[in-house]
C-alpha cells in the first residue's frame, strides 16, 4: 500500500449488529463503515488515510449520522470524535482488553436513547421583562433609548450588563426547571454548558426508548409552558454521547 | 440536509423536534469532546490522526454582547405596548430575525475552522489550520 492508513473507530456495539449497506463514514469521499468482532462486541470502523486531516463539517455529520442511525436499532458507545487504531488487531485487542467493562456499559444502554432539549430566550420577551422587573435597568433604558450609541456608550454597557447577568441567573433557575421537569421521566439526566449568551436551560437525558413518548410528551408541555419568553428545541433520539462518560477508562 | 418538524403542525407545538442532520452547531455542540476516550494509555495501537481545529464553544458576555443588549431595548421602543397583547403576531416577526442572529452568533462562537468551513463551505480549503493530536506513548 503506498499511503498509511489507520482504522477509525465510531463507537462499540454487541457482535450480533450487523452493518447497513449504505452505512457511510468520515472522509472524502466518505470511507465504507465495516464492523471489526471479538467476543460479544465489535468496533464501528473505517479506513482512513493518515495524511488528511478530519473534523469538517461532513465529517462530524457522518459521524454522528452513523452512531445516531445505530442507537435506533442497537445498544452503541460512541468512542471520542477523532480516535484512530493502527489497525484490526489494535481494535480486537481492545476489545478484548476491555471487554466486560464495554460489555456492562452496553447492557446498560440497551434500549435507552438520547435527548437533548435546548431552550432559548427570546430576546425581545426576556429584554422587556428585565426591564419591567428591575429598575436599574429601565432607567438605564430611558437614558439610551433614542439616542445615539456614541454619547451613551457607558450607559448602554451597564444596561447591557444587567440584562446578562439577568440571563446569566434565569439560566441557572431554567435548567433547574427543566432538568425537574423531565429528569423524573429519564434514567439519567446532566446540565450542558450553554453555547450562546440567550441559551436558556439546556440539558442532556437518557430515555427508555419504551417512554420515550411519554417523555417527549413531557418535553411538549415544559415547552407549552415557557413558550412565552422561551423557543425550545428537542434533539433526538440520539447516541448516549453524554453517558458514555460515566464509563470512562483510566489506565 | 436540515430536517426541522414542528410537533404537532400548524400554531399548535411550542417545541420544535429535530433528529440527526440538523445545524452545524448542533453537531459540534452534540459529538465534540463526547463519547469514551480511547488514549494510550487504555490502547497502545492508538494512533495520532490530524484534526481540523474545533474550538469548543465557549460563551464570554462581552462588550459586545452588552452593546447588542442595549440595541434590542432600543429596538423595543419602537413596538407600540399595545401590541404586547398580539404575541403571535409580535413573535412570529421577531422569530425570523432572531433565530438569523442567533445562529450567526453560535457559530461566531465557535470559531476556528468551523467558521471557516462554514463560510467555506463544504469544500476542503487548503488553508485550515490542522492540529496534530498528540499521543504521550509512554506508560
Amino acid at each position: 500500500m503506498a499511503e498509511e492508513t489507520a482504522l477509525f473507530v465510531y463507537g462499540i456495539v454487541p457482535s450480533d449488529v450487523e452493518p447497513t449497506e449504505n452505512a457511510s463514514g468520515v472522509g472524502d469521499p466518505p470511507a465504507e463503515v465495516t464492523l471489526i468482532r471479538q467476543g460479544r462486541l465489535a468496533a464501528l470502523v473505517s479506513e482512513i488515510p493518515l495524511d488528511t486531516p478530519l473534523g469538517r463539517p461532513a465529517d462530524l455529520r457522518a459521524y454522528q449520522e452513523l452512531l445516531d442511525g445505530t442507537a435506533a436499532v442497537a445498544p452503541v458507545l460512541p468512542v471520542r470524535f477523532g480516535t484512530a487504531l493502527d489497525g484490526p488487531d489494535g481494535v480486537t485487542d481492545l476489545l478484548a482488553t476491555h471487554q466486560d467493562r464495554f460489555a456492562a456499559a452496553l447492557d446498560e444502554l440497551e434500549g435507552r436513547v438520547q435527548y437533548a432539549l435546548h431552550g432559548r430566550y427570546r430576546e425581545g420577551e426576556f429584554v422587556a421583562a428585565v426591564l419591567a422587573d428591575n429598575p436599574a435597568a429601565a432607567d438605564l433604558a430611558e437614558q439610551v433609548r433614542g439616542q445615539p450609541e456614541e454619547v451613551t456608550r457607558e450607559q448602554r454597557i451597564r444596561l447591557g450588563e444587567l440584562i446578562s447577568q439577568a440571563v446569566e441567573l434565569s439560566r441557572e433557575a431554567e435548567t433547574t426547571r427543566l432538568l425537574e421537569a423531565l429528569g423524573p421521566l429519564a434514567v439519567a439526566s446532566a446540565p450542558r454548558a450553554p453555547s450562546n449568551e440567550m441559551d436558556a436551560g439546556y440539558a442532556v437525558f437518557l430515555v427508555d426508548t419504551e417512554r420515550a413518548e411519554e417523555f417527549i410528551a413531557a418535553a411538549e408541555e415544559y415547552a407549552e409552558q415557557r413558550r412565552d419568553l422561551i423557543r425550545a428545541r428537542l434533539l433526538g433520539p440520539l447516541a448516549p454521547y453524554d453517558f458514555a462518560d460515566a464509563h470512562e477508562l483510566v489506565g | 440536509m436540515t430536517i426541522a418538524t414542528t410537533s404537532g403542525g400548524g400554531s399548535g407545538g411550542a417545541l420544535q423536534q429535530q433528529g440527526s442532520g440538523t445545524s452545524l452547531a448542533d453537531v459540534v455542540e452534540t459529538v465534540l469532546d463526547k463519547g469514551v476516550v480511547i488514549d494510550a494509555q487504555v490502547s497502545v495501537a492508538v494512533v495520532g490522526i490530524q484534526l481540523l481545529e474545533i474550538n469548543a464553544r465557549v460563551v464570554i458576555a462581552s462588550v459586545e454582547t452588552y452593546l447588542r443588549f442595549a440595541e434590542t431595548v432600543d429596538r423595543l421602543d419602537i413596538i407600540p405596548k399595545k401590541q404586547k397583547g398580539l404575541p403571535d403576531m409580535v413573535e412570529g416577526a421577531s422569530g425570523a430575525g432572531s433565530t438569523a442572529a442567533g445562529l450567526g452568533k453560535t457559530v461566531g462562537a465557535i470559531g476556528g475552522a468551523v467558521k471557516e468551513a462554514v463560510s467555506g463551505g463544504d469544500d476542503d480549503g487548503g488553508d485550515k489550520r490542522v492540529r496534530q493530536r498528540r499521543r504521550e506513548r509512554e506508560d
